[in-house]
């Protein structure tokens, strides 16, 4: 169960990038979305999206954007996304 | 939310926040641009102030589709509003455009006066003097732009070096730019002319940095709009959005609250 949150934001990536982009990375919890992933800002918009529909009103992904600025989000670890997630629907233990 | 299909044309389009009251349609700026630039900045924390917000990509941008023709600030009025149309939206709404986006939200301020309750210009020179330069200066730039990105084959020596990001953004414009009427449609006529401004019947809201090189098209705004608010941010540039984002964001939210 730990890394089921981290496992379906691989996914949801995967879907925004395609297959391609993710050959060959291993994205663990210490990958950034810019640096690493080569993410554009577009593309985040699109992650973000599919995470509010997967989701729903369990995470407050707008409130959570809201208080960074753009740098911030797209310099963002995929595992401080996920401890935001985990956070929110309650699944916050066993980490790892 | 994501696509919407409006004129024929598949949008990419994001809503964040309440589906009624108070609603922000935010339109950005040409070529390297796209809604994200409004999603961080100010979209989100419009929404999570409980203000309605909608964001598209302008035809050819972000992840919208990229029709070969339809780019003039009229094509993307139209757009707009038709966009709107898809979304069930009727009540009037603010639009908030940055740069080139400013002058969309005019033209569909002057084309569907009953769906637009106001609008908010970033750093956009829409009409007189100080728009006819800008429109030719654009139009320079981006003809420049184009041949570079024909000749210099930038997409494929980035992709070579593993700069995929940049490297989309090359590819992307090179095909927006070279592949599409933009560049024409953009210098095909004058933004709005002194009769048009004359004739917009919403508040105005014009933002512009003080060393902007388009801080001329704020008295142009104020002498000839009916009604019109200025806020001139010292010490910046045409970067508003981006360097002076909190300021933006009070500005905007007062002006909202009247």
């Amino acid at each position: 169960m730990a890394d089921a949150v981290l496992d379906e934001l691989v996914r949801l990536i995967e879907e925004v990038v395609g297959p391609d982009v993710l050959l060959g990375i291993e994205v663990d919890r210490d990958t950034t979305f810019s640096d690493d992933l080569g993410l554009e800002s577009i593309e985040f918009v699109a992650l973000a999206d599919r995470l509010r529909r997967h989701y729903g009103d369990r995470v407050d992904l707008v409130g959570f954007l809201a208080d960074m600025d753009i740098d911030e989000i797209m310099a963002m670890s995929v595992g401080r996304l996920v401890d935001h997630i985990e956070a929110s629907v309650g699944l916050a233990t066993g980490r790892g | 939310m994501a696509d919407v299909l409006a004129r024929g044309t598949r949008f990419h389009v994001q809503r964040l926040g309440p589906t009624t009251g108070p609603t922000v349609v935010f339109v950005h700026g040409l070529v390297m641009d796209n809604l994200s630039s409004f999603y961080y900045t100010l979209a989100a924390p419009l929404a999570a102030r409980d203000i309605g917000t909608i964001l598209f990509d302008l035809r050819g941008h972000g992840m919208s589709a990229r029709p070969d023709s339809g780019y003039t600030p009229l094509d993307g009025a139209r757009d707009l509003v038709a966009i709107l149309d898809e979304l069930g939206v009727h009540e009037p709404v603010h639009l908030l455009g940055n740069s080139y986006g400013g002058v969309v939200a005019m033209r569909a301020a002057l084309l569907a006066p009953d769906r637009v309750a106001g609008v908010v210009l970033v750093e956009a020179a829409c009409g007189g003097a100080a728009g006819e330069l800008w429109f030719e200066d654009m139009v320079n730039t981006l003809s420049v732009a184009a041949l570079g990105l024909e000749f210099d084959r930038t997409q494929e020596q980035l992709t070579a070096l593993g700069q995929r990001k940049i490297s989309r953004l090359a590819g992307n414009a090179g095909a927006l730019l070279n592949g599409t009427t933009l560049i024409d449609d953009v210098g095909s006529g004058p933004p709005l002319s002194e009769e048009d401004l004359r004739a917009v019947a919403c508040p105005v809201l014009g933002v512009f940095g003080a060393e902007s090189e388009l801080i001329g098209a704020a008295a142009e705004l104020a002498a000839h709009l009916p009604d019109c608010t200025l806020h001139i941010i010292p010490g910046l540039g045409h970067t508003v959005l981006r360097e002076a984002t909190d300021d933006l964001l009070a500005t905007v939210l007062a002006w909202l609250r009247g």
